[in-house]
């Protein structure tokens, strides 16, 4: 498991030097997720430790984003006053996103996509 | 205040100071949200992000410890976001492998979301009035949160109010989902999971995994490939536009 970390964390680190280095406009961390990506690609299988580590991270992720979404409290009374615009974009949008990928997805599968 | 107020400040101030309690908070909270979640049959409203962020807020403001003091301590739990999302390649690997012929429908169904997402979200909250440092929150909201802020500071928006919309979309996904896909006609189970990950990142992903295996590896496919093209994209459209 530990082996496995060490690993994660190479390739965030390594994700973090290209970010800075090569392209300051993606994130780091999603720059060692394409570079694990390539690694696992490569290597035609996931070692057992980057398995653990990894399933473990991602069962759990949004404990992760707790600290972060707490920051709400600073945002509350802005919030309130702009509840209307906010509530109509979070509600029509997400209908929006189901529908277009799932209309686009049955129209081009054509006959594979009956199959349940 | 009991016998000997003095000392108990002591210890408070003590505790309070180190990263112990916000740490404490954070697990604590989210434990309660999960098992609260468990406990309702795994009912999408009873989301435990959500019940986990409320308490902490709660639970800070009646301490009267100042957000920045509670991330402080906190941070240790937010470091592991970066860990988080270089591990979303497990996942990924795993779906990408054995995709074949779907992975052109896949890729223009993703992209067509992804877009669909953003200019949605923000036309309607520019529209009715919101403020651009509300309105920047909305770019990355179908993003799965860890990348999603990662966009956030990078496009100099909001990465809080990112995170706080993000889970808000998540939320209303898993709920509406079934009902949006069923009107519709979306019936393949790999499609369904596929537009509910696009729209509804990771809780929309654990909410199709809950219904169906294969609409849960096809959710997290949306997700990730959402995820990975929304990072390249998201800022370059936006610093097209603006």
């Amino acid at each position: 498991m530990i082996g496995g970390l060490v690993q994660i964390l190479f390739f965030q680190g390594l994700g973090e030097l290209v970010s800075k280095l090569v392209v300051p406009l993606i994130p780091g961390p999603v720059i060692g997720l394409i570079l694990l990506l390539a690694f696992l690609a490569i290597r035609k299988s996931v070692p057992q430790g980057v398995d653990v580590v990894a399933t473990t991270l991602v069962q759990h992720l949004g404990l992760l984003f707790v600290p972060a979404a707490v920051g709400v409290v600073l945002f509350w009374p802005q919030l309130k006053a702009q509840a209307v615009p906010v509530a109509a974009a979070l509600v029509v949008s997400v209908i929006l996103t189901v529908a277009v990928p799932a209309l686009l997805l049955r129209m081009m599968a054509g006959d594979e996509g009956d199959a349940k | 205040m009991p016998s000997n107020p003095s000392e108990i400040q002591v210890i408070w101030v003590y505790l309070s100071g180190s990263p112990l309690l916000a740490l404490f908070l954070t697990l604590a909270a989210y434990h309660v949200g999960v098992v609260a979640y468990e406990k309702s049959g795994r009912n999408p409203v009873v989301n435990p992000v959500a019940i986990a962020v409320a308490l902490v807020a709660v639970a800070i403001t009646l301490i009267d410890m100042p957000y920045a003091k509670y991330f402080d301590g906190a941070q240790f739990v937010h470091f592991l976001l970066g860990t988080a999302t270089v591990s979303l390649a497990v996942p990924i690997y795993r779906g990408l492998a054995g995709l074949g012929s779907r992975i052109i429908p896949l890729l223009v169904a993703q992209l067509a979301g992804g877009a669909t997402s953003i200019i949605s979200a923000v036309s309607i909250a520019a529209l009715l009035g919101a403020t651009p440092e509300v309105v920047g929150g909305f770019y990355a909201k179908s993003v799965t949160a860890p990348i999603g802020m990662g966009i956030a500071e990078r496009l100099n928006v909001s990465p809080t109010l990112t995170a706080v919309f993000a889970v808000c979309t998540g939320i209303l996904g898993a709920i509406l989902g079934r009902f949006v896909l069923d009107f519709v006609r979306s019936k393949a189970w790999w499609q369904r999971g596929f537009a509910l990950g696009i729209a509804a990142h990771g809780i929309g992903t654990s909410r199709a995994f809950s219904v169906n295996k294969e609409a849960g590896t096809y959710a997290s496919l949306g997700m990730g490939l959402n995820g990975v093209i929304g990072a390249v994209l998201i800022p370059l459209a936006v610093g097209y536009f603006r």
